[in-house]
């Protein structure tokens, strides 16, 4: 069993009766933030504010029923006692499960009914150790477990090409070297040959030098390239498969939280800006701290105190990095943010395009989409502006060693303490040492751009799927089809259940009508079966085993569903069919169309089943497309078959032909159908009506008809009605 | 019995609000007693205290308030009382620090009603820009604080709000 706050000692010794449950508050009754105890024995209910009596204190007897009223943000305890509701405690959201479970034992403990069992479900998720939140469906903390940083991740998706990597970066080696050799020839040649004008072979000779050294550097630059672009591809390639791989992964309530625009982005973008930080980034960093440390050595070598100038901008350029970096950073994220409102915005124009045009609306769109245009130019301004100042501010500090090395070494050459030679490669070098220094500002630039897209993209990989598959599935085989719903509530909000305490029986091949008013929790019953979502109390067993304990694929393999809102992808009509069976035959896919009535119509089109839909189905009407669904979802043969409006675009005389044809389909198939259209319900065998959350009949049509107060009653009569109306009219 | 396809909105002498014993909520509209009753903000961004639709714990709808200032002052003071309740929303007086760990951000908070703080996943997700100033704070349980006005902080907390915004 799961463990609560222990309550404490002054409040223990007031106590009478077996003490049940205990749990503190994080509100008080005036709704500020502060701490009340409440206990609950077999005898009473206390609460306590501070030391001293109880300030509230209720007999268990004096109680009819008890809710947990969730509110925004927060939610009450209520008890109902036969003088009227009362108000026992207050909390926020973090502790709605506890007061949940807290309603239910003392509705129980009223009603004298079997007490319910607490679990570690019903227990607020905060990480042991930090007390932080924990994510939703682990119990590992963020905080506490994961110390790798970003950036030593994404260089795990460089492992796989070490060895090229490796190649690459032993050539950066080798080329950083050889670069190092021209000014050092340069030299020789001014004071070994050209001032003692003495024209021997070591001219031709050391001309050849600068000649080999160049070619080498090329060679070795392009090999270099080379590499670097390849790995950059694959490692791209990688990235962006195990970002689309963890969208597929995540649960629906992810993407109901979201615009969905929002990935497209991300997958390619945020990739983008990890490889270049990987491939560019990490190859500069190396090969340049390289580069300085040579050249510096070099420099050292040829007149050390001189060389020490060339140190002097080093700790403005450091330092001006450090104080730069933080509002980089912010900067950077705010042009994000605005790319992505715009993103976003023209994803949803477009997808509901439609809409747009029937309501004329093209006008307002683009004035959203020119102030979210603005918002990413003014953005830009200021990020690449902020570049645009740093940059030469950056050669300009670097640029002031060269004056000092200019002034002291030209002095000593008048002075004959320098050779000419020696001032020039000196000068040379600094050059190159400067190069790269003026490079941290590119580099801040990639380091920084790769940080937040890894962030970004390491957010996607991290999030646990709400509805994980358990760790090692029951094998599920062929099913039977008895379905089972024991005490299933579900919210999509925490807050706010949807269904509540669906509890229902359904044998292996029987069909059942799904009935009720819109939004009485129709879809969600059978989102819930589909494990779209997992349930918040209860359990869902397919003949008998729970559906959490099933691998989500196995499950799917089972059902099948045409749900509300037909979705068909850009492809062809057998395509769609074949969706959950690619390895299916033409002949199987013409049988399941025949099935669904779409044979017809699919081969009256002049490219048959080789039609493009286009996106989303958009070329097919309604009812063809909710028939194109229906087709695809009887291909795989599913034990279990889930209609939910599947016919309602259709007319009547379609539709009693799918019926019948789906009639002779459903044979040995569980099926739940769910239709507003009653009619279309009349082979089920049972009828589970739905009002608000919770099954209020169940029973044959003609059981429910006679029930005359009824909800079903209600619902054939209105029907009847209306189809009188329409009669009359016609 | 009033057209029931319109919204019928209350006058100050049809709706009398008042707390019972319990603590609950309870009133007469159009002089009929109830025990217990539900409001709910209809715009709880745009007009937070208008437009709140009084409702019976059947969920069905009495009537809507226009706006609490035109209720006689006791049921406009319960009302008050009850929405504070209702929509768990402190008001940020002041950001005492916004961490980041890993992958959470920790916020800790002084608001009206008391101390408090917020772990979010990220920024772009848990935060809502309604409108104006604004800004609403929605931590990973679900908790929410409300920012009204970002200009009103303090200079601490409004450069710490700077910084991440
Ligand atoms: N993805 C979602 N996120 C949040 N709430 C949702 C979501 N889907 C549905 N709801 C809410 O859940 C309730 C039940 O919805 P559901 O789709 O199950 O209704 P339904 O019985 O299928 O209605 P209809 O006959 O109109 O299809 C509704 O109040 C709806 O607002
Ligand atoms: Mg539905």
């Amino acid at each position: 069993m799961a463990t609560l706050d222990p309550l404490p000692e002054q409040y223990q010794k007031q106590l009478q009766g077996k003490l049940l449950f205990t749990a503190k508050t994080d509100l008080l009754p005036n709704g500020h933030f502060g701490v009340q105890w409440i206990a609950i024995t077999e005898e009473d209910i206390m609460v306590w504010h501070q030391e001293g009596p109880p300030t509230l204190r209720l007999k268990i007897t004096q109680l009819k029923e008890a809710r947990a009223v969730g509110a925004i943000g927060g939610g009450t305890l209520i008890v109902d006692t036969h003088e009227g509701p009362v108000v026992v405690g207050r909390y926020t959201a973090a502790l709605t499960p506890v007061f949940n479970f807290a309603a239910k034992l003392l509705g129980a403990l009223a009603k004298r009914e079997e007490l319910p069992v607490l679990s570690e479900r019903d227990l607020p998720r905060n990480c042991p150790t930090c007390g932080n939140p924990l994510g939703e469906g682990t119990q590992i903390c963020h905080l506490c477990a994961k110390k790798s940083t970003a950036a030593l991740r994404m260089l795990r998706y460089a492992k796989p090409y070490r060895l090229q990597l490796v190649s690459a970066a032993l050539l950066l080696i080798l080329t950083t070297l050889v670069e190092l050799v021209p000014p050092y020839l340069t030299k020789v040649i001014i004071d070994d040959v050209l001032q003692t004008k003495d024209m021997g072979p070591t001219l031709m000779l050391l001309i050849v030098g600068l000649g080999v050294t160049m070619l080498a550097m090329t060679a070795m630059q392009t090999v270099r390239g080379y590499i670097g672009m390849w790995v950059g591809s694959k490692l791209m390639r990688d990235i962006r498969k195990e970002i689309f791989g963890s969208l597929m992964r995540l649960s629906l309530a992810y993407f109901d939280r979201r615009q969905t625009s929002q990935f497209i982005s991300r997958v390619n973008q945020d990739a983008e800006e990890m490889r270049q930080f990987m491939t560019d980034g990490v190859v500069f960093v190396c090969g340049h701290t390289l580069r300085i440390a040579a050249i510096f050595i070099i420099m050292c070598g040829l007149d050390w105190r001189l060389s020490l100038f060339a140190l002097l901008p080093v700790p403005i350029i450091v330092a001006f990095s450090l104080t730069i970096w933080p509002r980089i950073g912010r900067l950077m994220y705010q042009q994000w943010r605005a790319i992505f409102r715009v993103n976003i915005l023209v994803g949803e124009s477009l997808q509901g395009i439609r809409v747009v045009k029937a309501f004329g609306r093209e006008r307002e769109e683009m004035t959203r989409y020119e102030e979210a245009n603005a918002d990413v130019m003014k953005k830009n301004i200021k990020t690449e502006g902020l570049w645009q100042i740093i940059h030469p501010l950056f050669s300009l500090i670097a640029g002031l060693g060269t004056l000092l090395i200019w002034y002291n070494g030209g002095s000593k050459v008048l002075h004959d303490e320098m050779q000419l030679g020696v001032l020039l490669a000196l000068v040379a070098y600094l050059g190159m040492l400067f190069g790269p220094l003026q490079w941290v500002s590119q580099m801040i630039n990639w380091v920084g751009n790769a940080m937040t897209a890894a962030h970004r993209v390491f957010e996607i990989m991290d999030t646990p799927s709400e509805v994980p598959d358990v760790d090692e599935p029951l094998p599920l085989g062929v099913v039977k089809g008895e379905v089972m719903f024991e005490d299933v509530t579900y919210g999509y909000e925490k807050h706010h259940p949807v269904l509540k305490g669906i509890h229902l029986q359904v044998k292996a091949g029987e069909m059942i009508g799904l009935v009720g008013h819109s939004g009485a929790g129709k879809s969600t019953f059978i989102n819930l079966l589909c494990r779209f979502y997992d349930t918040d109390e209860g359990i869902i067993r397919i003949d008998g085993v729970p559906i959490r304990s099933i691998s989500q694929s196995d499950l799917r393999k089972q059902i099948g569903v045409v749900l509300q809102e037909t979705f068909l992808f850009d492809g062809t009509i057998a395509d769609n069919i074949a969706y959950s069976k690619p390895d299916a035959t033409p002949e199987e896919i013409m049988r399941a169309a025949k099935i669904a009535n779409a044979h017809d119509f699919i081969v009256r089109l002049a490219d048959g089943y080789d039609t493009r839909v286009g996106e989303r189905g958009h070329k097919l009407s309604g009812g063809e497309k909710q028939r194109v669904a229906i087709a695809r979802a009887i291909i795989h043969d599913p034990r279990i078959l889930i209609l939910d409006e599947a016919t309602a675009s259709v007319d009547t005389e379609t539709e009693r032909q799918i019926q019948e044809a789906i009639a002779r389909l459903v044979q040995g198939r569980t099926t739940f159908a769910i239709a507003h259209r009653l009619s279309t319900l009349r082979n089920a065998d049972r009828l589970v009506v739905l009002d608000r959350g919770k099954i209020v009949e169940v029973g044959t049509h003609e059981e429910l008809l006679v029930q005359e107060d009824g909800l079903y009653r209600k619902l054939v009569d209105a029907q009847k009605e209306l189809a009188q109306m329409k009669g009359a009219e016609g | 019995m009033a057209d029931r396809y319109d919204i019928r909105l209350l006058k100050p002498d049809d709706v009398y609000l008042s707390r019972g014993e319990g603590g609950v909520l309870q009133g007469v509209v159009d002089g009929k007693p109830y025990d217990e009753l539900i409001v709910h903000r209809t715009f709880p961004f745009r007009h937070p205290s208008a437009y709140i639709s009084i409702r019976t714990t059947k969920d069905e709808e009495l009537g809507i308030v226009r706006d609490i200032r035109e209720l006689h002052s006791e049921s406009a003071a319960e009302l008050r009382k009850e929405l504070q309740f209702r929509y768990f929303i402190p008001q940020v007086i002041r950001i005492d620090s916004i961490q980041r760990k890993s992958d959470l951000w920790l916020w800790k908070l002084q608001t009206d009603l008391g101390p408090t703080r917020l772990a979010m996943r990220n920024l772009h997700e848990h935060i809502q820009y309604p409108g104006g100033n604004r800004a609403i704070l929605i931590d990973i349980n679900g908790k929410r604080c409300e920012i009204s006005d970002w200009r009103t902080l303090d200079s601490h907390s409004r450069r710490l709000l700077e910084e991440v915004l």
